[in-house]
């Protein structure tokens, strides 16, 4: 009976990591290109600001954290777009904040003895299936995206002076992108906890872009790299009974290195192949 | 043709042009001068409409704000501020382009590549922009400008870093394209010399309009000098290309 709700959980825990590659690898190349990396991390923590308040409120800490997570998204998209400040500014002043907030709110909520530990770095134990209807829910809304906007996507994150003159509504696809992106962490950070969701959908991306070089090439195996670690990483804290946010970071972490040596050993043999020709 | 009334270009408090009355006619080929930090840049990104202005700009007697809505512009912009890093192949970059027209995708990839035959880098469609030379990469953003289909075609120096040869070039290009497909260029250069033999027409700005003797079509001294500056002048030689660098 106790393997049999094991099974479950895990089974559950594996549908939801599969769900959040593909999401991942859909959106973590366009990240990358766009360079605001950094931007898991400050829409993660908006997201536990959002929890607390959920748990002081004595609501359901999920719908309080995606209005979170997605109003400062947006925030940080019209701060850099209309300021003279980049994204990554308004992110490392807002992230503090936000964590500074939602310490400060769970601390009102005194009544309420919160696992802080499990929304700082996930359980996957912990997740219901109103988190896997969400996650299934955002992986549509970002496939239904990516099929029909990932080209004025393209365009803009290539050059955007042109983009807009060409006639794309930059300043809308901008948005929209920004929305998706919030959207993701926060059904990352239901997985992995929020301290750990930035590298989830930043790496897979990161490593396929020292192994790929056409974008299409760069999306599917950010994908597939994605569904690997996340898959090793759950494996190996279950057989090891190990915390599983940790234990799928060490495996992005370290596919992400090895595709680093990979890159180098690519250009190695490139520059050697060329100074044996002269 | 396009109209300039009043136009005032600002960056915070600093006006960085003003231009009182301007107007430039269909069909020709305008060449912007102007030293460094003249306002070239600035006048030509506020007339495809990526930077705000205060006063009036009319194409073909329509607001310039509306007309933009509906209508792009033939735009290469100036160097070292084009595009990103971004793994895009020549033929996508092209097709950015079209965006405007209802067309199927196949139909937009054909059309992409015949503007790429105008620049004879149909070869290089399928490939990475971020790996072509300079010079390539340059053709290949003229195709793209072409392929919005717009009469108008605004170039911020497109000549910066070609050898004396690919100028020549270009020009020719500039002179074929603008017959073939008939229409308005307007580029800055810094280039007298080449300028005074192509362009019909010279518009010289220095943070303002700088007057000019409009029927001489080529810029005398004095009128250099005002422009750049007094201790600059050109020698007075309209067809040694070769001996004539930038002022
Ligand atoms: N983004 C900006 N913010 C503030 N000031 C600017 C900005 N861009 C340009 N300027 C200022 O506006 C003035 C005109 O610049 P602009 O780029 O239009 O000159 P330009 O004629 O194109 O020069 P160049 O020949 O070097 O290309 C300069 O004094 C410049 O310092
Ligand atoms: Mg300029």
């Amino acid at each position: 009976m106790f393997e049999f709700f094991t099974l479950f959980f895990i089974q559950r825990a594996l549908l939801i990591g599969a769900v959040i590659a593909i999401v991942s690898g859909f959106i973590g190349p366009f990240i990358l290109y766009r360079k605001m990396s950094f931007i898991g991390v400050g829409i993660s923590h908006g997201t536990f600001a959002g929890i607390a308040l959920g748990i002081l409120l004595g609501v359901s800490p999920l719908p309080v954290a995606i209005i979170f997570a997605i109003g400062l998204g947006i925030f940080i998209g019209f701060t850099s777009r209309t300021g003279k400040i980049s994204e990554d500014v308004s992110i490392g002043i807002l992230f503090s904040f936000a964590m500074a907030l939602g310490i400060f709110l769970i601390s009102l909520s005194s009544g309420y003895h919160t696992d802080i530990m499990g929304y700082l770095f996930g359980d996957i134990l912990a997740i219901s299936n109103n988190d896997l209807y969400l996650a299934i829910g955002v992986l549509g809304s970002v496939v239904l995206w990516y099929i029909l906007r990932s080209r004025q996507m393209k365009y803009m994150t290539f050059d955007e002076d042109f983009a807009k003159i060409a006639g794309v509504p930059v300043g809308i696809d901008y948005y929209i992108f920004m929305a998706l992106i919030s959207l993701a962490i926060v059904v990352i950070v239901n997985f992995v906890g929020v301290i750990l969701a930035s590298s989830i959908i930043i790496a897979p991306a990161a490593s396929a872009k020292s192994l790929a070089k056409r974008f299409s090439s760069i999306v599917i195996l950010s994908i597939v790299l994605a569904e690997v670690t996340i898959f090793s990483g759950i494996i190996f804290s279950y057989s090891l009974n190990i915390s599983s946010g940790p234990s799928i970071v060490f495996f992005v972490t370290f596919v992400f290195l090895l595709s680093l040596l990979a890159g180098k050993i690519k250009f190695i043999k490139y520059t050697k192949r060329n100074s044996n020709s002269e | 043709m396009i109209k300039v009334n009043s136009l005032s270009v600002r960056y915070d408090n600093f006006e960085a042009l003003s231009i009182l009355s301007l107007t430039i006619e269909d069909g020709k080929f305008h060449a912007i001068m102007g030293p460094n930090g003249g306002g070239k840049t600035t006048f030509i990104k506020a007339l495809v409409g990526l930077l705000p202005y205060e006063g009036r700009i009319e194409i073909d007697g329509i607001d310039h704000k509306r007309y933009l809505k509906k209508n792009s512009i033939g735009y290469l912009a100036q160097r070292g501020s084009q595009f990103s890093q971004f793994p895009i192949t020549v033929l996508e970059v092209v097709e950015m382009g079209r965006y405007r027209f209802k067309e199927p995708d196949h139909t937009r990839k054909n059309k992409a590549f015949e503007f790429l035959k105008v620049f004879e880098m149909e070869n290089f469609a399928s490939k990475n922009i971020n790996e072509l030379s300079g010079g390539q990469q340059q053709r290949v953003l003229m195709a793209r400008a072409l392929a919005t289909e717009s009469k108008i075609l605004i170039l911020d120096e497109p000549l910066t870093g070609m050898d004396p040869k690919a100028q020549s070039l270009f020009y020719d290009m500039i002179k074929r394209i603008k017959d073939d497909f008939k229409l308005t260029i307007i580029m800055s250069s810094h280039d007298v010399g080449f300028i005074s033999e192509y362009a019909d027409n010279i518009i010289c700005i220095n943070r303002e309009l700088i007057p000019h003797d409009k029927s001489a079509k080529v810029l005398t001294c004095t009128e250099v000098s005002k422009l750049y500056g007094p201790k600059i002048g050109i020698v007075e030689h309209h067809h040694l290309h070769s001996e004539k660098d930038d002022v």
